[in-house]
């Protein structure tokens, strides 16, 4: 019973805060406080007008989407590796590329920093931010797409090889359909990762923030934080709608392999 | 007859390790070959080598009368089932057994859905076609993968210990359809297996290998009763081992063996020749036998005392001690009717005759 207890009282710490962003986002009142005073859809509206809030969704857009490309490509040619060949200190250096995963963020954004403005000489660019974002999100990629290789018979792609196909054709025939519903998931994920990274965005963005550096930028101005709720609200729902889209398809992708669900990722 | 499969002077190493030592061996149209051996002896990487998947650190293969040196696995006439029969989970049985024909663009579609439902009726599975493949038994993936690899009708079959995922049951139905297969369509299958009883039972010939060589190759009866080395006589059947003094090799060859006394046997006993100085000679249980009480025989006998009894239903198998002889004999024994199964310490007397020794060196 008292588990139970603590089990209520844990969702609700953890979702207490997500479910006062709507609240708020639609509270006709520039003090976010109770009691509410009214419903009103003007922050959203006033969303829609302002000109840098649309700069910075577009950097943050550009950067989730490259990101979620490059991690995925990367990821997918490690867990191919990692699951069909054999190859020397493989325990190794599997595990060296999937430690950006407990890497604190707030280093590899200094490290970084200093490695593209002293070493590198370079200028701040979304292209910085996608480099180090892909860093990050290339060891989630690696862990969703394992799953997928996992459960891959690696004699697969040779009996399609045996039955006349090239090399690549079999891959791209046998091996990609069976992988594809983990290549979208791990996709996803590294879009929602990127989307809403703040610390290294915050470090490596040059005259050009990102959505999350943008939304820091408003907090100074109280009269906008009504409008950062709204906005906040809009992210939640897409983060929840793109995680369900990535669970569902990497369980289609199990069914689909005929193998047994033993639990993913999320 | 022949000759398919040439293979000439092939060695395979990883790094240091000697996977596959000088192989020569030559395989005949229409033959069933088996490649029989302990885990680890070579001869999946020798059927990999003729698959395509792995090419020799040295030495020829040839199929065909073609050198297959830098030929991938998609280019060569072989076609292969695989341990894990490898079915692609994502697509229907028909499908998968038109998975070859992608590349003949010059056959139509009708054709094509013709040649698949030959293929699944030659394996049973008529009517399976639109099934999805990652729904079906064991016996039935077996049975798609022999089909998908026959619809192209390649030279040579290649088949890594595909019976070894199923139970006894189907196991031993399988190989009474392989064999029948094999006789239907009439090309060579080359058949890798750990099991001894498998691979007799299946093919014209047999390749024994241990680690990395071909220790004998024969037909399966010559391989039972005149296996040319102890391991091979070890590994095939069982066999009982005793010491032996050869004294002369002739017309004939003298010899002494512990236990039994001196003796005669013909040339044809010693597969490698025999040479005079001390061997060993196997005696097949089955070869052997015991006096029981009422029965009379014209052949030798030699006293002993029951060790251990295993009873097996239709046969019952004695070790029986001989004096001079450590290890025990054993001996199987059908259970005809009137014979009693001897107990423990039971006193009894061996039946054996010389012309079923075969002398090893």
């Amino acid at each position: 019973m008292s588990l139970r207890i603590y089990a209520i009282a844990y969702l609700l710490f953890l979702y207490a805060p997500i479910i006062l962003l709507p609240i708020f986002a639609f509270n006709d009142a520039t003090i976010i406080a109770f009691p509410l005073s009214g419903f009103t859809t003007n922050w959203f509206a006033e969303l829609a007008t302002n000109k840098s809030l649309h700069a910075a969704v577009e950097n943050s857009l550009f950067i989730a989407v490259i990101t979620a490309l490059l991690s995925t490509w990367l990821g997918l040619c490690a867990a191919r590796a990692g699951a069909m060949h054999q190859f020397p200190l493989k325990a190794g250096i599997m595990g060296f590329i999937m430690l950006p995963l407990v890497l604190p963020e707030i280093i590899v954004a200094v490290s970084l920093l200093v490695v593209v403005v002293q070493v590198l000489e370079l200028g701040m660019s979304n292209w910085t931010i996608i480099a180090a974002h892909v860093l990050i999100c290339t060891p989630f990629c690696i862990a969703i797409l394992n799953g997928a290789f996992q459960n891959l018979d690696p004699s697969l792609e040779e009996a399609a090889m045996d039955l006349g196909e090239s090399r690549f054709s079999a891959f791209r025939l046998v091996t990609l359909p069976l992988v594809m519903p983990g290549i979208i998931a791990s996709m996803l994920i590294a879009f929602t990762i990127s989307l809403d990274e703040f610390i290294i965005a915050f470090f490596l963005s040059g005259s050009s923030p990102t959505m999350p550096v943008y939304i820091w930028g408003l907090l100074r101005f109280p009269a906008s934080l009504p409008v950062v709720m709204a906005l906040g609200t809009i992210l939640v729902a897409m983060s929840i709608i793109l995680l369900t889209i990535a669970e569902l398809l990497r369980r289609r992708g199990m069914a689909r392999a005929g193998v047994k669900d033993k639990g993913g990722f999320l | 007859m022949t000759a398919l499969i040439t293979l000439t002077g092939v060695n395979k190493y990883y790094a240091d390790y000697h996977a596959l030592r000088d192989i020569n061996l030559t395989i005949n149209e229409g033959e069933f070959f088996s490649l029989l051996g302990p885990s680890g002896c070579g001869k999946t990487t020798l059927l990999r080598t003729i698959a395509g998947f792995e090419m020799p650190s040295d030495g020829v293969v040839m199929i065909g009368g073609k050198d297959m040196a830098g030929v991938p696995a998609n280019l060569r006439p072989t076609n292969m089932v695989f341990q894990s029969y490898a079915i692609f989970p994502h697509l229907t049985v028909a499908e998968n057994v038109a998975f070859g024909l992608r590349k003949s663009k010059e056959i139509d579609k009708q054709t094509k859905a013709k040649m698949v439902a030959e293929a699944l009726a030659m394996v049973g599975l008529d009517g399976y076609g639109k099934r999805a493949a990652h729904a079906l038994s064991g016996g039935q993936r077996q049975r798609v993968a022999l089909a998908r690899a026959l619809i192209l009708k390649p030279k040579v079959l290649l088949l890594d210990e595909p019976l070894s995922a199923l139970d006894k049951k189907m196991r031993e139905q399988m190989q009474v359809e392989l064999i029948r297969l094999q006789r239907q369509v009439g090309i060579t299958f080359i058949l890798v297996t750990h099991d001894q009883e498998e691979a007799l039972v299946m093919s014209d010939r047999i390749a024994v290998m241990f680690e990395g060589e071909i220790g004998q190759l024969a037909d399966p009866e010559t391989l039972y009763r005149r296996p040319n080395s102890r391991r091979v006589a070890q590994f095939i059947g069982k066999m009982n081992m005793l010491d032996a003094t050869v004294e002369v090799v002739d017309e004939v060859i003298d010899l002494t063996v512990r236990g039994l006394g001196s003796m005669q046997i013909e040339r044809e006993q010693a597969p490698e020749g025999g040479q005079v100085g001390s061997a060993v000679v196997g005696i097949r249980p089955e070869t052997l036998g015991i006096l029981f009480e009422g029965e009379t025989t014209e052949r030798k006998l030699v006293d002993g005392v029951v060790d251990e009894v295993v009873y097996y239903g239709d046969m019952t198998y004695y070790d029986v001690r001989i004096e001079g002889v450590e290890q025990p004999l054993n001996i199987a024994m059908k259970n005809l009717i009137g014979r009693p199964v001897l107990e423990v310490g039971a006193k009894t007397q061996v039946i054996w005759d010389e012309r079923s020794l075969v002398l090893l060196p």
